[in-house]
């Protein structure tokens, strides 16, 4: 197991390799001049090119795509063309709200989604069933900003009960760090929840068909038991590796739901950056992403064994 | 019904953090856009130039009707035929880092700023010499009398702030990596997480002019504890905060939302922006259809400026005003001479017009940026009028970032070049040749458009050395006429920007930029 472990983590490597290289080309084919949006209207083009050489932006790919690589290497991810601050600092700076809605979000996600499906799928057929799944199909289809401004209208300017937006940080206290989360984490949940619910209908209701519920039945085992001791375990697999899926869903749903909610979260800094074209910022941050991605996925890879002894690595 | 702030008052869950918020004088605002940079050299963001007025100081300042009024300085002395001007600061001026304000500092910052600010290079082929003669005094020896510079120095575009000696030799191309002024405020470097949040505490030593505030002008008294901006990217979310009180200023809200603001007692919706926000409709005079005078003319004859200026302020006509010349309306050099062409406005001569200008079916390239509101809404009209003459239009919907890569182009549409553009322009800028930047008809090095008029350069250069006033406007009257045959940009009008803030926000006083001081909170 160790080794495999060792193993994945190495084969992130050159994952993170392409990754880099992709981002790295996309941005330098891409249209825009941050040394034009920092000039202004006013400036000469002989002002924005000497901006652009001050920037460094005129030397050859290869030569800037080098010494980024090597920066990285040697742990500096560069410094923003126009907070003139490290992308390390602003990523630290923006880490924590982007962390603490997405694992708020999942926590809410998976707590109420696991029981909705397993429910969903003992009660079959029946009107809950169908609630749960018009519940699913609703939250598929209404976007992450329509259901963020439905809830800050009621919660926040009709009821006044939360906060229209802000951030507060952990440090500060639980109440209000939460204060600030219910609803961006509701919003963005809500898609989350109709896919873990959906799956785990669906396994759910494939597992209670198998004959070892059957025999758990005839031997008096009780309702609860069967569904959560000896069907849910058996259905985790495709379960959690939903989850680990739909953690790329969590990531483009934060940038929506950091801009509704006013989170200085990383989605947000990713779409700033985007905007203006600072490309040290946007580089590092979609490095960070894809680092998070593959971990994720390697973290869920190690959980099927807990669910599944026959799975060995 | 329990409420939230009802919850928070609650000694057991307001954590002490909140408490000590709630404690000091306040301001939260919601600024037009994020703080990115902080050198209001290095980058024109009028955000930056915000976060400058608040920081830095300036040696003079413009008042609210447009004079410019001595601020650091004591005042001035023309001698030698106005061939020597010397400045004195104000005594017991300081910086935040705690250092007196010396002549060397302002020397300093004027040779930064003049390589980047468009109005002072004008100027500065006419100064021989700037030298500190000593800790109070600073002297501009000139080759002959140049009145524009003491309007440069005072200026609200590119306005010229004065920081320490050390921090002004940074390059003029550099971001300088320290904000440290002698303005009211001192930025709280520790506090910015750009993208998100900004602030500044009052600054102790800040020595204000005994005089009430007048625009820019007179005493800046500091009367709040602290300004924190809070970036809110989404509009709706700010009119959200703004309704709840969670915050108490918001910069530029959107025009769509105004009704909503007006509505609510708690919040006071007024125009606090001296100047309005100008339109402008832009071709590339480089290629065809637009290389032909004659057809930038036909187009012009379609415009009614009462369209664009709905499109972006709405129905309510005082929050508009059509302006057809070049200068900004209500400013000693507006002129309507020539203008016959702006007034038009009529879709079916136009169009005539533009069959007898020889118009042959050529692609019009019109780029739109979909990521800027007011802009993207003058676009939008442009490309209506443009599908209704009959062009052959291609309407690029892109965002701003690229827009602006894309304009400084000088290719044909065929490779990637453009026709029409838009743009806005504070009304400041329109008020005089030496800083109208869509007047400029330098070929090569005028604004992105490139047109090419030498007599439109010799009316601008006439100017700056008019005798005075009548001659002014009279060159003036001529530039109009000569920019209406010349048609290089379309004038849109003009649109008022409101701002919104709390009632509980005392001593909002109307100003060229928005500025904090002599603004409190009751």
């Amino acid at each position: 197991m160790f080794a495999y472990i060792i193993r994945r983590v190495l084969a992130t490597i050159p994952v993170m390799a392409v990754v880099a290289l992709f981002v790295f080309s996309l941005l330098y084919i891409a249209p825009g001049d941050p040394a034009a949006v920092i000039a202004g209207d006013q400036a000469t083009p002989a002002d924005v090119e000497r901006i652009r050489q001050s920037l460094g932006l005129d030397r050859p790919f290869l030569v800037r795509f080098g010494e980024w690589v090597w920066n990285i290497l040697n742990g500096d991810m560069g410094v923003s063309i126009f907070t003139n601050l490290p992308v390390t600092t602003m990523i630290k700076q923006r880490i924590e709200p982007t962390l603490s809605l997405m694992v708020l979000t999942l926590i809410l996600a998976v707590s109420i989604a696991v029981p909705m499906g397993v429910i969903a799928a003992w009660k079959h057929g029946t009107w809950i069933d169908r609630c749960v799944m018009g519940f699913a199909v609703l939250g598929f289809s209404v976007p992450v900003f329509v259901v963020g401004y439905v809830l800050a209208y009621i919660f926040a300017l009709e009821l006044d009960w939360l906060p229209v937006q802000g951030y507060t940080a952990f440090k500060e206290g639980l109440f209000p760090w939460l204060e600030n989360l219910v609803l961006p984490s509701i919003a963005l949940g809500g898609v989350y929840i109709a896919l873990i619910a959906r799956i785990t209908r669906a396994t759910m209701l494939e597992v209670l068909q198998q004959d070892y519920i059957r025999t758990a039945k005839a031997k008096g085992v009780g309702q609860r038991s069967i569904l959560f001791l000896h069907a849910l375990k058996n259905a985790a697999v495709p379960i959690v590796t939903v989850i680990g899926i739909g953690m790329a869903l969590l990531i483009g749903g934060a940038v929506v739901t950091e801009s509704v909610f006013a989170i200085p979260g990383l989605g947000r800094l990713t779409v700033d950056a985007i905007l203006r074209r600072d490309y040290p910022v946007i580089q590092g941050v979609v490095l960070l992403f894809s680092f998070v991605y593959v971990l994720v996925n390697l973290l869920i890879d190690l959980l099927y064994t807990l669910f599944d002894p026959r799975i060995r690595y | 019904m329990i409420s939230r702030r009802a919850v928070l008052a609650s000694p057991l869950l307001a954590a002490p953090a909140f408490a000590q918020q709630a404690g000091a004088r306040a301001l939260r605002v919601v600024p037009q856009s994020n703080l990115t940079s902080l050198d209001p050299v290095w980058t024109t963001a009028v955000v930056t130039r915000n976060h400058g007025f608040m920081v830095y100081d300036q040696l003079c300042a413009q008042d609210a009707g447009g004079t410019i009024r001595p601020q650091m300085a004591e005042g001035w002395l023309e001698e030698d035929g106005g061939r020597s001007l010397t400045f004195t600061l104000r005594a017991g001026l300081k910086f935040h880092d705690g250092e007196r304000v010396t002549a060397a500092d302002c020397v300093a910052s004027i040779e930064r700023w003049r390589r980047r600010d468009p109005f002072t290079q004008v100027l500065w082929p006419r100064v021989e010499e700037l030298t500190a003669l000593d800790e109070r005094r600073f002297r501009f020896r000139l080759k002959r009398r140049v009145p524009l510079l003491i309007q440069a120095l005072g200026q609200t575009q590119f306005p010229c702030f004065i920081m320490p000696a050390r921090i002004a030799a940074t390059d003029a191309f550099q971001q300088i990596r320290e904000a440290v002024g002698s303005g009211p405020f001192r930025f709280l470097t520790n506090e910015w997480n750009p993208g998100q949040a900004a602030s500044w505490a009052q600054f102790d030593g800040y020595v204000p002019r005994a005089e009430a505030v007048d625009g820019l002008a007179g005493g800046r008294i500091p009367r709040l504890d602290r300004v924190e901006w809070t970036v809110i990217s989404d509009p709706a979310t700010a009119a959200n905060a703004m309704t709840t009180g969670e915050q108490d200023y918001w910069e530029y809200p959107l025009h769509d939302l105004l009704p909503l603001m007006r509505r609510n007692r708690q919040l006071v919706v007024e125009q606090r922006l001296l100047d309005g926000t100008y339109g402008i409709c832009r071709f590339n005079t480089l290629h065809p259809p637009f290389d032909n005078p004659a057809i930038r003319r036909a187009v012009a004859m379609a415009v009614d400026q009462r369209d664009y200026l709905r499109a972006v302020a709405g129905e309510d006509p005082a929050g508009w005003g059509v302006c057809e010349g070049v200068f900004t309306c209500d400013t000693p050099l507006a002129s309507e001479a020539g203008s016959e062409v702006l007034k038009t406005h009529n879709l079916d001569r136009a169009k005539a017009a533009l069959a007898a200008a020889g118009y042959k079916g050529e692609k019009v390239v019109l780029v739109a940026p979909s990521d800027y509101p007011q802009i993207n809404a003058l676009s939008l009209v442009t490309a209506d009028i443009i599908r209704r003459l009959g062009m052959n239009l291609e309407l690029v919907a892109t965002d701003w970032g690229s827009l602006i890569q894309r304009r400084a182009s000088k290719e044909p549409v065929e490779k990637g070049g453009w026709s029409i553009i838009h743009t806005t322009s504070s009304g400041q800028s329109l008020t005089q040749p030496v800083t109208h930047l869509f007047l400029r008809a330098n070929g090569a090095n005028a604004w992105f458009g490139w047109p090419d008029d030498p007599e439109v350069e010799r009316l601008r250069n006439a100017w700056t050395d008019a005798a005075d006033a009548t001659e002014g406007k009279r060159i003036a009257d001529d530039l109009n006429r000569q920019a209406m045959q010349l048609m290089a940009y379309v004038p849109l009008g003009y649109y008022w920007q409101p701002s919104v803030w709390r009632r509980n926000v005392t001593g909002v006083f109307k100003s060229p930029v928005t500025a904090f001081w002599n603004i409190g909170k009751s």
